[in-house]
């Protein structure tokens, strides 16, 4: 250190040289450069970069670079590389680990400044505290939205590209072949000109079983005018099931991951500002995503479903796109067991729209309110 | 009674038909509880900003202090950089900043001292905002916190404990960080404040690689950001090699000497008294004392003796019989003879005569400038004797 160096008064700006105005650093609202700065921060951690890699683009690599290389080297022993299923499959890949990378991402962005002891310079700046938690938000989503998005993106390349074509009959309840794009009515209709092959299936309904006789013509059109809704729904789904889901299909399914994504982030990050820890954190995401959403989710408890109903997992499988829900097969909860995907809300009895969104809003708008309250009224 | 039956006894039907069973009751009470609990806190809360009742204090008794030195604490024309009146900070029943009353002047370099576990950085934590203040009014630059505390902090810089940063991060990447939250054109002084520190060369390097002192020249080039009239230094020697205290000492002299108010709290007395013109003392979370650091010690009125002579122990008995001085202490170079406070050069003239008088030969006597830390030390004796 010497005085000799070139000094700020040398540059113009010694304390009284010029009044000029003061930056507004009291407004709530963060700016650009606040934002970009924090995203460098969070960006130059290397560790966590590598981890946010490995969990959200790696698997997806792996599941359809493996299938692609076998589809080359052997065209006959292994199909194409991408179907309606793997498509599902792959998306609940990245959103199972895409929940928790980004819940790790935003435990590191609410903890580092305490933990690194740079907190305590930011507050001496004067720049409002609730600024400096709001530019965590997109610095930090800065980082997941690209990288689900290339996952994302990968899954619908080789979906779009190499996958069978779409088949033009639809097969459900072990009703074989019927034709594609009917309608409630134009299904009635085609069930009750194939009573024959209705009769053969299992529909739900049907009189019979083993050892009795087969239902009579009257019987079968009885049962199929009382239960076409529930056909229609069993149809829809194996329609849906077993095509390659449309551009604005995989747009929609594309903006529930990153909702999906995005949610973990702030949990995390609302999550690690109210405790200061950031292994404390991660631990307790990883154990909402894989223990206690799957088991909740699978289990009704008659006295607590509207308990369950407010857990984000719940909800977001009652918002999960109707492509991704039934590309399983119907009445399938996803595509994976219970810790990749597939949590089972479709068999969970549905919640109101106006539930699921006051729940969804309830995890962002809560757990960020709270990780900012903790932030303005924290010792620095 | 059966499961349904059960349900529908405590339930609610939505509006899809759906049965909302009696969790809505569990959610409910579960909202009751935490507002329950919130209110439980806030009383709390409530309770705190009260005065604290002196019976529950477990700290020993502090010291009643002497009335604090009101020599030059007159409003300066320059204004005050710092002004605290009744300023408390609790942490539970623990007292520790105690109705602090603390008049820093403009562009004074200002020692904050006191004894490690005095108060002097949970000051500091108030006056910047890290903590939040039990009772009192304070001001920076004339600017009162916490009510305009973002107008107030804008041109302050403080190193408040170890200055640590993001290890990860080079040192021009820390500085960006900071230079974005200040805002304005402070990004433009980060260059400038990296060369004036002397870490110019090192500012692409991960700061995780630097050493304890350019940690704490970072934490300068942190506050140079601000272009800062009041700096706020907190053991800034801190972890220090010598050649590193007398950078750090050079940078605060030259900081000073362009105007900044620098207030640097210390327990090194001897750096105090280098760096600084004017200090406030502090113990047990108040200020026993404030002003010049010159007035200061003349104030104090002990005039000191160092006495060359034969037979010093008889001397230090005649000396002690006669009741010459307030104090003697024998040493290793002879006798060190404290007289009165307020004892003129006469009462030296009259200890010589008397010495000669009884046949002790006096080889010299010589008048000990009484040092910052001299003073320090007899002002919390005192303390520790009205104790």
């Amino acid at each position: 250190m010497t005085t000799t160096e070139p000094s700020l008064s040398e540059a113009g700006s010694a304390p009284g040289a010029g009044r000029r105005a003061m930056p507004r650093t009291g407004a709530w609202l963060p700016t650009w450069p606040l934002i970009t700065t924090k995203n460098l921060e969070i960006r130059k951690r290397r560790g966590l970069m590598i981890t946010m890699v490995v969990l959200i683009i790696v698997p997806t690599v792996l599941f359809y670079g493996l299938r692609l290389l076998f589809h080359a080297v052997d065209p006959h022993g292994y199909g194409l590389a991408g179907s309606p299923q793997f498509f599902s499959q792959a998306t609940n890949l990245i959103e199972e680990f895409g929940f928790i990378a980004a819940a790790a991402l935003g435990a590191a962005a609410g903890t580092t400044d305490l933990s690194d002891g740079m907190f305590r310079h930011l507050v001496i700046t004067g720049r409002s505290r609730l600024a400096l938690y709001l530019a965590r938000i997109p610095a930090g989503l800065a980082i997941t939205v690209p990288l689900v998005a290339l996952a994302f993106g990968m899954n619908c390349l080789v979906t779009s590209y190499q996958s069978p074509p779409n088949p033009t009959t639809v097969s459900f309840y072990g009703v074989n072949a019927a034709p594609d794009n009917l309608n409630q009515a134009e299904l009635q209709t085609w069930l009750l000109q194939h009573s024959q092959q209705v009769a053969n299936g299992f529909l739900p309904g049907l009189p019979g079983g083993p050892g009795a006789p087969p239902a009579s013509l009257t019987q079968i059109r009885t049962v199929i005018d009382h239960n076409i809704a529930t056909y229609y729904g069993a149809y829809t789904a194996g329609e849906i099931s077993g095509s390659t889901p449309p551009i604005n299909e995989m747009f929609k399914i594309g903006l529930w991951l990153e909702l999906d994504v995005g949610i973990a982030f702030l949990v995390g990050l609302g999550f690690g500002s109210l405790t200061g820890q950031r292994t404390t954190t991660v631990i307790v995401m990883i154990a909402l995503e894989i223990i206690v959403t799957p088991l909740l989710a699978h289990t009704q408890l008659p006295y607590f479903i509207d308990g369950q109903r407010l857990l984000i997992g719940v909800a977001m499988d009652q918002l999960r796109p109707a492509a991704l829900a039934a590309a399983a097969g119907p009445g399938q909860g996803g595509g994976g067991g219970i810790l990749l995907g597939g949590r089972g809300a479709i068999g969970f009895p549905p919640m109101p729209t106006w539930a699921m969104i006051a729940v969804i809003l309830g995890w962002i708008i809560g757990w960020s309110g709270i990780g900012a309250w903790r932030m303005m009224t924290r010792d620095a | 009674m059966n499961t349904n039956d059960l349900l529908a006894a405590g339930g609610v039907t939505g509006p899809h038909g759906q049965h909302f069973g009696p969790g809505l009751g569990i959610v409910a009470l579960l909202v009751l509880g935490a507002l329950g609990y919130g209110a439980v806190r806030l009383s709390q809360r409530v309770r705190l900003s009260r005065p604290p009742r002196r019976a529950a204090r477990p700290a020993p008794p502090a010291p009643q202090p002497a009335p604090a030195s009101p020599v030059s604490l007159a409003r300066p024309d320059g204004g005050w950089a710092v002004e605290t009146h009744g300023l408390t900070k609790r942490f539970g029943p623990t007292v520790a900043v105690d109705g602090v009353e603390l008049l820093v002047p403009r562009g004074s370099a200002f020692g904050y001292l006191g004894p490690n576990g005095a108060g002097k950085t949970t000051l500091i934590r108030t006056l910047l905002g890290l903590t939040k203040a039990n009772a009192g009014t304070m001001s920076l630059r004339d600017i009162p916190v916490p009510a305009e505390r973002s107008r107030a902090l804008a041109r302050v810089g403080a190193i408040v404990d170890e200055p640590r940063f993001h290890g990860h991060l080079t040192g021009r990447d820390n500085l960006r960080l900071l230079a974005a939250a200040r805002g304005g054109d402070a990004d433009q002084r980060i260059d400038p404040s990296l060369a004036r520190v002397g870490l110019a060369d090192r500012a692409g390097d991960k700061v995780g690689t630097y050493s304890m002192g350019m940690r704490q020249r970072l934490g300068v080039a942190a506050c140079l950001l601000a272009d800062p009239d009041l700096l706020m230094l907190d053991e800034p020697m801190n972890g220090l090699d010598p050649a590193g205290m007398h950078e750090m000492r050079a940078m605060i002299a030259s900081l000073a000497g362009e105007g900044r108010t620098v207030v640097l709290s210390s327990h090194l007395l001897d750096e105090v008294e280098r760096t600084c013109d004017a200090v406030a003392i502090v113990d047990h979370g108040r200020v026993i004392r404030q002003g010049p650091i010159d007035e200061l010690i003349r104030g104090a009125g002990a005039l000191v003796v160092q006495v060359d002579c034969a037979e010093p122990a008889r001397a230090k008995q005649l000396i002690e019989e006669a009741g010459l001085a307030a104090g003697t202490a024998l040493a290793h170079a002879g006798l060190t003879v404290t007289l009165r406070a307020g004892a003129s050069r006469e009462a030296v003239a009259d200890l010589n005569r008397r010495l000669v008088g009884a046949g002790i030969d006096v080889y010299g006597l010589r008048e000990v400038q009484t040092s910052l830390e001299d003073w320090f030390l007899s002002v919390t004796s005192r303390l520790g004797e009205a104790s």
